[in-house]
């Protein structure tokens, strides 16, 4: 592991650069105990240091709290609006949404759904600021309305709530709109640069600086990304157009996806280049102006590229001997140490020195909750708050050190007291000067703190200031507060004069050396999220030390050299056979990935006596060894993990991150199975009869079940059903689609290897006609379960009901006709970025993907071009490139049905906008992605399984309508809902009659044991897969 | 082709939604009164079918997941259920598992539509605790026509193997949904209506997954992250 101290050596940057990107990586998700058991070392004071420090801290407390004017106006909300009560989220929730939803009836409904549960009144002039009481909508709406309530009963308890209900929506609309400018005006320095700066002046007289931030959202298309960097661009102009002649000059900070649509690792070459020449033709005007540029840090996937793209930009003649072209570093990363030793040695050996802001973080709760979803190693950040202070403070350590300050001009990012003050004693200590660092704060927070530290300290303080309108940046500044100001923030402990000082000066390496665990125990780590069974786990294919290996490992099976034959197994014995059908990759046809050799209906009829003579010991195998076998199976597969990626790539044409998910999704049925296995079919269950007896019930196996899975989810779906069938106590036939037999023929192998006796499960590749028939017809088949079209499963259903023999449970998981219901609360660019992944991922090929995208009327104008444009944003191609978004169509039938429906959408719909095809694309089976404007889903006669889009427009007024006609299309799968609304939200899922609601996020993805799947209506009969009613279908009930 | 639908089921599926949004507890508060109207056996089927109903699908259930994300399982009705009895089978046990079988399919959500005298007798004895159309009787005569409806979610019987095969057969047949077929052929036992997890077979399910930070702030996840042990 990466020595700490170590970085304390001047000889440290004499290391060859490469050595010292090499450390940066394998840190990424670190464990933590280890990494800050280093890290602890370089944040460790002496008792000298120590008790300078608290006094230091202490001082400036009591100061500032003894300054009348100590609060500033955010801090003021924060304090009366703590974001740990429900009226502080609410508040929030409201400044995020309403500024920019157009329509009065969506505006009021929205008002009343957040102010009708909160206790709104009970704020009312608690606040001596202006600012806070101006907030509270009390004194908002007019004195005489509040009077009116008021002298009635003479109780405002329920004011608000009476009055939303009983004065008139406009009056209280306005109020609110009213609300929202002045906290726009508040958290937004100026709509303009020159705006900002006039309004700043009266900071700079005082010592401060700026560093101005067109915030805002992320683009998602190359229009917002040209619309940012016009922004920046005439920011840089009026910044340089300043004539405030004294104290330091102020600085550009940009936001690096706002520049470019697919900011991302999988873009690297876009981003390499395009982003280059826009971030460079940035620097040349701010050079030419001298208006230094500050990249932002953004999350931790793209940390090491923008480490590359600041390379490159630094390297470049237009950057050489400027020595104004800095970059955001995040304390809270685990690899924020080495980074920095890093961009030292790079200054150094280019020549020049940067400036660097050291920041905290502000992603914190996303990355945790990335990390848990994606099954990731680690987490990339700290676990613990005083664990980023003891990361900021070891890296101050190195940052003030002589041989970096060099090449490093620190620039200390924090509203903590305390680290300030530490900060400073540091500087003190290492003989840096207050002109060889400088400490930086947010427009609006830590105002006194800073107030007093410029007036102690001659040291340049830079103010870090939103500028926009208030409609667009309001949004983005209320979340990132959100994300930083819970009730144990610093900032709203320092203002609150009932926290003792004491707590406030701890020094974070007394508290993180106090706890038991350097690692947070709360804060379980991905592998272990679920308390009862392992979590699968996903590779990063975004970080460096994780994608490389990995990549390594897939292309082991990815030469043409290396192929797969499948061959029907029963009793464990591979069959030939002479039918054989030849697998090539969907992506291009010319490249063979293996051959099948297909089973016929004596094979069938053998492997369905073999498992019926079988099953009677299997039923027998204590539940809990039946459930080790599928534990053992997800573990083989973990193993193999590579030739299953490989194999879902060559025979699926399944992406690099679907691939993953695919064999994760698999891993998680195995385990989650096992799970349910042992908790209900280990032991009876013991409950009183209606006749008031005690009795027993026991789950046991029903005999020979089949299985017949579809091509789309090759591995996790078939996996799912046998490993189901077989953990309820039955002996299973399968059969997987005919385009993937390869991938479930490994799976069986592993199956197998796994425990599970060879003349329980067999596996019978090939057809409906050669395999499905013969075994939907065998009378010893005691149930099936099926994923696949609603006519297929309709014909199966028959053929079993027709044998003459005893019903059997058939469990089918068919189509859908999805739509996603938006709002005008919603935000536009997560909606648009959940439509495209809902619609196009996978190539659309995912029974939960989105068909029919249901957009309000008010907003349509604005959605729907960004749709385009983020579509055109989307990289069709070869599965197994990182840079793919989405691959090829399964083979060629589905293909032209697509095109054909594209060619009738054409006519009959408004052609919204078409992604690009490769030019080889004539190699594969490749549809691109299609959206298209129509009238209604009534246009829509059955699911179109592909990447075609289809978006209606509906008046707010007209939802219910909408529920309806979705709910009588009969199909009832997936729907999404984007709104701020939570009554909107309620409604929606009260009515909808479908199997999975997603609010807020994407409709696909579901995940075993979290989000249990399935469909109603036409959508399938249930139970969900991976959830805790399934297994049961699969056996009977005994009542013993 | 013109599609006749049945009346019933049509009266059925418009108060389908209504009654399904009631919940387990709401709907277990009404039926409960009508037990009073039931023989001492019928009335202690139907209880154990509402507590049942209570215990296994009578909460939602808060599935385990990454932080910031919110999700909840939930049982709903599947919609129109056809609970009858194959001619020619009676006895005291018959009527008690066909109480079993109504207040199974009422609970869980769905309408239901009883058949013949005895369908009529506990249908009279329902209809005034529940809103009107939740329960409704037919005919013999007109079952058939029931079955045939293609909105039908699904039929309740007791009967025997022959029966259950011959049904099961007829259903498969329809065009549209799966219909369901939910068969009691220890008609001596009553095992399948007694058990603890007949009533699944009644229900649908419905995930509801909730973006908690769609809007920024994860207060819970920042707590943890400065919560002392």
């Amino acid at each position: 592991m990466f020595n700490a101290l170590e970085v304390l050596q001047p000889t440290i940057l004499e290391r060859p650069l490469n050595e010292l990107w090499q450390r940066i990586s394998p840190l990424y998700s670190a464990d933590e105990e280890l990494w800050l058991t280093e890290l602890l070392k370089l944040a460790e004071p002496t008792d000298a240091q120590l008790k300078a420090s608290t006094d230091a801290a202490t001082t400036l407390i009591e100061q500032v709290r003894k300054d009348d004017e100590s609060m500033s106006m955010i801090d003021s909300l924060l304090l009366e609006y703590s974001l740990d009560t429900k009226e502080g989220i609410l508040l929030m929730c409201l400044a995020e949404a309403l500024m920019r939803v157009p329509d009065k009836e969506t505006a009021d409904a929205f008002i009343k759904d957040r102010l009708s549960v909160a206790d709104w009144a009970s704020h009312v002039k608690n606040s001596d600021s202006f600012f806070v009481n101006a907030s509270t909508w009390g004194l908002l709406l007019t004195g005489k309305i509040v009077t009116m309530d008021e002298t009635k009963d003479g109780q405002p308890a329920n004011l608000i709530n009476r009055m939303v209900n009983r004065v008139s929506e406009p009056v209280i609309r306005k109020a609110m709109n009213q609300a929202m400018k002045i906290m726009g005006h508040q958290f937004v320095l100026g709509r303009s640069i020159s705006e900002a700066l006039s309004r700043g002046k009266s900071y700079r007289d005082k010592g401060y600086t700026y560093s101005f931030d067109m915030l805002g959202e992320a683009a998602l298309t190359a229009a917002d990304a040209d619309k940012y960097l016009k922004s920046y661009e005439q920011a840089i102009e009026s910044v340089g157009k300043d004539t405030y002649n004294k104290g330091h000059r102020p600085t550009i900070s940009i936001k690096l996806s706002a520049l470019h649509p697919r900011y991302e690792v999988g873009c690297e070459e876009r981003v390499m280049t395009e982003l280059f020449e826009s971030v460079k033709g940035l620097i040349q005007k701010a050079r030419a102006l001298n208006v230094g540029i500050t990249i932002d840090a953004e999350e931790a996937d793209r940390l090491e590229l923008s480490l590359h793209l600041f390379e490159k930009l630094f390297r470049d003649e237009s950057t050489k001997g400027w020595g104004l072209f800095g970059l955001v570093v995040q304390a809270y990363s685990k690899r924020c140490l080495p980074v920095l030793n890093w961009l030292a040695a790079l200054a150094k050996d280019v020549g020049d020195r940067i400036p660097l802001r050291l920041v905290k973080g502000a992603y914190w709760d996303s990355e945790i909750k990335l990390c848990q979803q994606r099954g990731l190693s680690g987490y990339p950040v700290y676990t613990r708050k005083e664990s980023t202070d003891v990361s900021y403070l070891a890296c101050a350590n190195f940052l003030l050190s002589a041989h970096t300050r060099q090449w490093i001009f620190p620039q200390f990012a924090s509203h903590n007291a305390h680290t300030i003050a530490t900060i400073a004693t540091i500087a003190e200590n290492l003989g840096a000067t207050t002109n060889e660092y400088e400490f930086q704060r947010l427009h609006g927070m830590g105002d006194a703190l800073y107030n007093r530290l410029i007036k102690d300290k001659d040291v340049c303080v830079r103010i870090y200031a939103p500028v926009g309108s208030h409609k667009d940046l309001l949004p983005y500044l209320v979340r990132r507060l959100l994300e930083n100001g819970a009730n144990s923030s610093f900032v709203h402990r320092l203002v609150d004069a009932r926290c003792p000082i004491s707590e406030l000066v701890d020094h974070p390496v007394t508290t993180l050396m106090s706890r038991k665990t350097l690692r947070n125990p709360f804060i379980n780590l991905p592998k272990d999220m679920f308390v009862d069974r392992k979590n699968s786990y996903g590779p990063n294919i975004e970080i460096e030390s994780e994608w490389t290996p990995f990549k390594a490992s897939v292309d082991a099976f990815m030469g043409a050299d290396t192929t797969w034959t499948a061959y029907p197994i029963v009793g464990g014995e591979n069959l030939e056979t002479d039918k054989v059908r030849e697998v090539n990759s969907p992506y291009d046809h010319s490249l063979n990935v293996g051959k099948v050799y297909w089973s016929n209906t004596e094979i069938v009829n053998k492997a369905i006596d073999t498992a019926d003579a079988a099953f009677p010991a299997w039923s027998k195998t204590p539940a809990t060894d039946r459930a080790a076998c599928l534990e053992r199976m997800a573990e083989l597969m973990e193993e193999n993990y590579a030739e299953l990626v490989a194999i879902c790539h060559r025979e699926a044409g399944k992406t690099i991150q679907d691939s993953i998910d695919e064999v994760r999704e698999a891993v998680d049925f195995c385990n989650y199975y096992a799970q349910q296995v042992r908790q209900n079919f280990a032991a009876p269950k013991v409950f009183t009869n209606f006749q008031g007896k005690t009795q027993q019930s026991q789950l046991t196996g029903r005999g020979v079940f089949a299985c017949i899975s579809p091509w789309n989810f090759p591995l996790a779906i078939f996996t799912g059903q046998v490993v189901a069938a077989l953990a309820a106590g039955n002996a299973v036939v399968c059969k997987a689609a005919e385009q993937t037999s390869l991938i479930a023929f490994r799976a069986v192998q592993m199956l197998h290897e796994a425990g599970i006796p060879k003349d329980v499960l067999h596996f019978l590749p090939g057809n409906g006609a050669t395999v499905g028939a013969p075994m939907t017809q065998h009378k010893r088949i005691a149930g099936l379960a099926f994923t696949g079209s609603t006519g297929t499963a309709q014909l199966i259903n028959r053929t079993l009901a027709s044998r003459g023999v005893a019903p059997v449970p058939v469990i089918a998981e068919t189509g859908g006709q999805n739509a996603m219901l938006v709002d005008s609360t919603s935000l536009p660019e997560q909606v648009v970025r959940d439509a495209v992944r809902s619609a196009f991922a996978s190539a659309g090929q995912r029974c939960s993907a989105l068909r029919v995208l249901f957009v309000q009327a008010d907003i349509a104008d604005r959605v729907i071009p960004m749709i385009a444009g983020a579509m055109k944003e989307q990289t069709v191609g070869l599965p197994y490139l990182h840079s793919t978004d989405v691959g090829p169509v399964i083979d060629e039938k589905a293909q032209k049905m697509l095109l054909d429906h594209i060619e009738v959408m054409k006519k009959e719909g408004r052609l919204i906008a078409q992604a690009e095809l490769p030019e080889w694309a004539e190699k594969g089976t490749f549809v691109a992605p299609t959206a298209f404007e129509i009238s209604s889903i009534d246009q829509l006669k059955d699911e179109k399984f592909g990447p075609i889009m289809h978006v209606v427009r509906y008046k707010a007024k007209d939802l219910d309508k909408i529920i309806d006609t979705i709910n009588n299309s009969g199909f009832g799968l997936t729907m999404g809902v984007h709104s701020r609304n939570e009554t909107t939200c309620a409604h929606i899922a009260n009515r909808a009659r479908v199997g999975n609601l997603y609010v807020n996020r994407d409709q696909v993805g579901a995940v075993v044991g979290v989000q249990p799947f399935g469909g109603q209506g036409l959508s399938g009969t249930g139970p969900k897969a991976g959830g805790p009613h399934y297994l049961p279908r699969f056996a009977k009930e005994q009542l013993v | 082709m013109t599609i006749v639908k049945p009346i019933q089921i049509e009266v059925a599926n418009q108060v389908f939604e209504a009654w399904n949004q009631l919940g387990v507890a709401g709907r277990v508060a009404q039926l409960e009164k009508a037990i009073f109207g039931l023989t001492h056996e019928q009335a202690n089927m139907a209880k154990w079918q509402l507590d049942n109903a209570r215990h296994e699908i009578g909460e939602a259930v808060v599935l385990p997941g990454p932080t910031g994300e919110s999700n909840v399982l939930s049982t709903h009705g599947r919609g129109v259920f056809l609970t009858t009895v194959q001619s020619g089978i009676a006895g005291d046990l018959v009527s008690v598992g066909l109480v079993g079988q109504i207040f199974a399919a009422l609970v869980a959500g769905n309408p239901v539509i009883t058949v013949g005298p005895e369908g009529q007798q506990i249908m009279d004895t329902l209809a005034k605790f529940v809103p009107e159309g939740v329960v409704q009787n037919v005919a013999e005569s007109a079952q058939d026509s029931i079955i045939e409806a293609t909105d039908l979610a699904g039929v309740a019987i007791i009967c025997d193997v022959d029966n259950a095969q011959q049904l099961s057969k007829r259903l498969a047949e329809k065009s549209g949904l799966l219909c369901q077929l939910v068969e009691e052929t220890s008609i001596g036992s009553l095992s399948t209506i007694g058990a603890p997890h007949y009533i699944l077979r009644f229900v649908t399910e419905q995930t509801v997954s909730t973006n908690t930070t769609a809007i920024g702030g994860n207060a819970t996840l920042l707590e943890l992250g400065s919560k002392a042990e």
